[in-house]
């Protein structure tokens, strides 16, 4: 799973019908952008976690669900400043 | 399967159901990305571990139901054995 941060909802209304009414947000990852399922409600700002694979799928809703990013927790605290053991 | 050093653990409160209460570490690999897995076996900070990743890492939990996609499956005793 990957550490991203939210940059902003993404806005597609002409899409594909498989993708129903998901709400898709801009991920930053390192220096690349994509676009990732939010299943837990991220906004602007937010250091997410997003899970690939198979498990994006049913993350994102049913086991044919199209995406192969989805986002499945927010983080509490990150980057972690005090560097404790 | 991969080899990385684990990082720390992540406290992450609000997550899906998918991802159950298992625990999350953070994982750099040898080229400095981050990356964060489930992790079944209890490895510390420092700890040279080996991952897989992809639909393979939901059965290393016992059950298929865990949503991930890269899971801790052992520590390495020695490693890396260059020094």
């Amino acid at each position: 799973m990957k550490i991203c941060q939210i940059i902003r909802p993404l806005v597609s209304t002409n899409r594909i019908a498989m993708m129903e009414h998901k709400l898709l947000q801009v991920v930053q990852d390192g220096s690349a952008q994509a676009v990732a399922v939010d299943a837990v409600g991220a906004k602007p700002g937010d250091w997410v976690i997003c899970v690939g694979s198979s498990a994006a799928r049913e993350a994102a809703g049913s086991k044919g669900y199209p995406s192969d990013l989805t986002i499945v927790g927010i983080i509490d605290k990150w980057p972690p400043e005090s560097d404790e053991a | 399967m991969q080899i990385v050093k684990v990082e720390g653990s992540l406290q992450c409160t609000a997550r899906i159901e998918g991802l159950k209460h298992v625990a999350l570490r953070v994982l750099q690999t040898e080229s400095g990305s981050r990356l964060v897995a489930t992790d079944p076996v209890g490895a510390e900070p420092g700890n040279w571990v080996f991952v897989t990743s992809g639909s393979a890492a939901r059965y290393t939990a016992g059950d298929f139901e865990i949503l991930t996609d890269l899971a801790v499956c052992g520590i390495i005793d020695h490693w890396p054995d260059k020094e």
